[in-house]
């Protein structure tokens, strides 16, 4: 019954712990969500006094020659539609040029094919071939009561030809010149159920051929009557300083991240990272967990008087054997060694039964109560979302303190037996 | 081997604040030598517990020195008396005093454990006592399943399984029959002979004391010197 009680205590640490580890991690999953922990988002640059959000060659080369930043990335867009086609099939989204050789270095994944090696080779999103619901005339989506058509796969086109139609203007009319590019990859799978990656990513190679064919920066289409625009609203020319957007520092590891945020604040260059929102997060998750495994704590300190009770027993009922075993030459402290291992593996057993139970409750948990508080509350919870978690680190220290109170329980009936009176104890009759 | 010099013993009995002194042991001086057989005899309530207890280290005398070994224990720690006990003596009890929940081959391990020695080296000395003492089959009996002459044949095999120089023992025949008493009195005799045990024996009985080389006998808390030999 004593291990059953410790066993009771060590599963309530454990599972009100879990919910601590459980919530925490649901939410900062859901706050990082596609985000690597190592990524510093450059919005901006602060240069006297006044703030840009564009970055140039020179900030790229900058960044990169800060300690602990593993590689820089940046994605600009193509500014016009291209009109892309695969195999007659329209295709719709962005076409976004990266530095591939950057996002390789960043951990940029593919779920099929590989990254670009030539000039004319790109990546697509995985989302590329779904359909769009289209919207009827009085905003119901129409598609929504049609059957479903599933989707190709998008790595179904790994291997073939998309053709791209660079549009300019040629002495006030459009002109469209066809560029083939082979597809060679799929981008993953985004985390997020409602996250659709539709782009096209393009590498500089590609970028250049578009911007020779349009003559301005990221294949901007030259306005009919360009002489009738403000020149600074005009597309700049392929060699003036390109301007960057959307540039990423990726750190060497996560520990590095709060001091290159700091550097780089230091010269200028704004900045955010997750790590500033998941900082303070853990800090309120630290502090409730610390309270959640005090509480804990409380239950097991609770079944630690059984503990005391069965040990003051066992000395109380062998007095006799304890009584001979020093009559014979037992050490004290060997005699206490006797007591504290009997009530240390109390502790054990009841560690390691309620380790069990608490795992099973904690499945139990993330099984149930979603689907009572998605019956309740009429609304559903996040994919993945956890009430509970148990990780290695809280079973550990669950059984480190059913161990060390159920030792301490022990401890003082352990002292008693060493003050056994030996003639007393051997007077006494079986 | 076992010196005592000017030792003395009372006890306090009594309520608290209301003891009151009993004297049991008055200046007794005596020497057991290696390889003797001394049996320390008198009348119940002459004292003789009282001295094996002092020279065991149960209890410390009010006054006066012992020596063992040419090692004064008197002033000896608690922790300190366990490891001379238990690398010095061996202890033959009246009733026994078997631990109940363990085997035979348990009890006779004990003092080995407690020294710390090897499972396999346990298992082979424990094999051996009771093969001596004629009782190998009984290994796996518990103490209420031997009978009186068994138990004390245990008892003998764990005293002396660390192959003490001195045993002591307090009525060793006392709850034995005559034949299991004579049976005792000649493993003795054999362990003193051929291994050179010295035995320190409190008795009444007459047939345990004629197997003594030496009796010291103890009346009213002194050595009787018309009786001792």
């Amino acid at each position: 019954m004593t291990v059953l009680a410790t066993a009771m205590g060590c599963s309530f640490l454990i599972v009100l712990a879990s919910v601590g580890f459980g919530l925490q991690s649901s939410i900062v999953d859901g706050l990082v969500g596609d985000r690597l922990v190592t990524e510093i988002d450059i919005w901006g640059k602060e240069s006297g006094g006044k703030t840009s959000n564009e970055l140039t060659d020179d900030d790229l080369n900058a960044l990169r020659a800060f300690e602990h930043v593993k590689t820089v990335t940046y994605r600009n867009h193509v500014q016009q539609s291209l009109g892309k086609t695969v195999d007659g099939t329209n295709v719709s989204g962005p076409t976004i040029i990266v530095d591939f050789e950057a996002e390789t270095k960043a951990g940029f994944e593919l779920s099929a094919g590989r990254l670009p090696q030539a000039a004319n080779e790109i990546v697509i999103g995985y989302n590329i071939r779904e359909q769009d619901p289209v919207p009827s005339a009085d905003g119901r989506d129409e598609t929504a009561a049609q059957p479903k058509q599933p989707s190709e796969p998008a790595s179904g086109w790994i291997g073939k030809t998309m053709r791209l139609e660079v549009t300019q203007m040629v002495n006030g009319a459009e002109q469209k010149t066809p560029l083939d590019a082979t597809i060679v990859g799929v981008t993953k799978q985004p985390t997020r159920e409602w996250l659709k990656d539709r782009v096209v990513y393009i590498g500089e190679p590609l970028l250049e051929q578009i911007e020779a064919i349009t003559g301005t920066q990221f294949g901007a289409v030259m306005p009919a009557e360009p002489e009738n625009v403000p020149k600074e609203q005009l597309p700049r020319s392929p060699d003036e300083p390109r301007r960057y957007g959307e540039v990423q520092v990726i750190a060497e590891n996560a520990q590095y991240v709060k001091g290159i945020g700091e550097r780089l604040r230091a010269a200028g260059y704004l900045n955010h990272s997750v790590a500033n929102e998941l900082e303070q997060i853990n800090i309120v998750f630290l502090i409730m967990k610390i309270g959640l495994v005090f509480v804990g704590t409380i239950a097991v300190l609770i079944a630690s008087i059984g503990i005391y009770n069965t040990m003051t027993m066992a000395v109380t009922e062998r007095t006799q054997d304890i009584g001979i075993m020093k009559a014979i030459g037992a050490h004290p402290s060997a005699i206490r060694r006797v007591f504290l291992l009997e009530s240390g593996m109390i502790g054990l057993a009841g560690a390691a039964i309620g380790i069990v139970v608490s795992y099973a409750l904690s499945v139990a948990v993330n099984a149930t109560l979603p689907v009572l508080i998605e019956s309740f509350v009429e609304e559903k919870l996040p994919d993945g979302f956890r009430f509970s978690l148990i990780p290695p680190v809280l079973t550990a220290l669950a059984a480190a303190i059913s161990l060390g109170v159920a030792v301490l329980s022990g401890a003082r009936p352990a002292r008693r037996a060493t003050r056994i009176d030996v003639l007393r104890a051997l007077r006494r009759d079986v | 081997m076992i010196e005592l010099n000017g030792v003395s013993h009372q006890f306090m009995i009594g309520k608290k604040g209301k003891e009151r002194i009993v004297p049991v042991l008055h200046h007794i001086d005596m020497r057991v030598e290696r390889g003797e057989i001394v049996a320390i005899v008198g009348r119940s309530g002459s004292g003789k517990s009282t001295l094996l207890n002092l020279i065991s280290g149960y209890i410390r005398p009010t006054s006066g020195e012992i020596k063992v070994m040419d090692k004064t224990v008197t002033k000896l720690g608690e922790g300190e008396w366990a490891n001379f006990r238990l690398a010095h003596f061996g202890f033959m009890f009246q009733s026994f005093q078997l631990i109940p929940s363990m085997t035979a081959f348990e009890n006779v391990e004990l003092p080995l454990v407690l020294r710390g020695v090897s499972p396999r080296q346990r298992t082979k000395r424990v094999h051996e006592m009771l093969e001596r003492v004629g009782l190998a089959e009984f290994a796996s009996h518990y103490p209420g399943e031997l009978s009186g002459g068994q138990q004390q044949r245990v008892s003998v095999a764990r005293a002396l399984v660390l192959s003490p120089p001195i045993v002591l023992a307090d009525e060793p025949t006392g709850s034995l029959d005559s034949e299991n008493e004579r049976e005792l009195l000649r493993l003795i005799r054999k362990l003193n002979r051929e291994h050179g045990v010295t035995f320190l024996i409190i008795t009444h009985d007459e047939q345990v004391a004629a197997v003594a080389h030496r009796r010291i006998a103890i009346r009213d808390g002194r050595i009787d010197p018309q009786i001792t030999l």
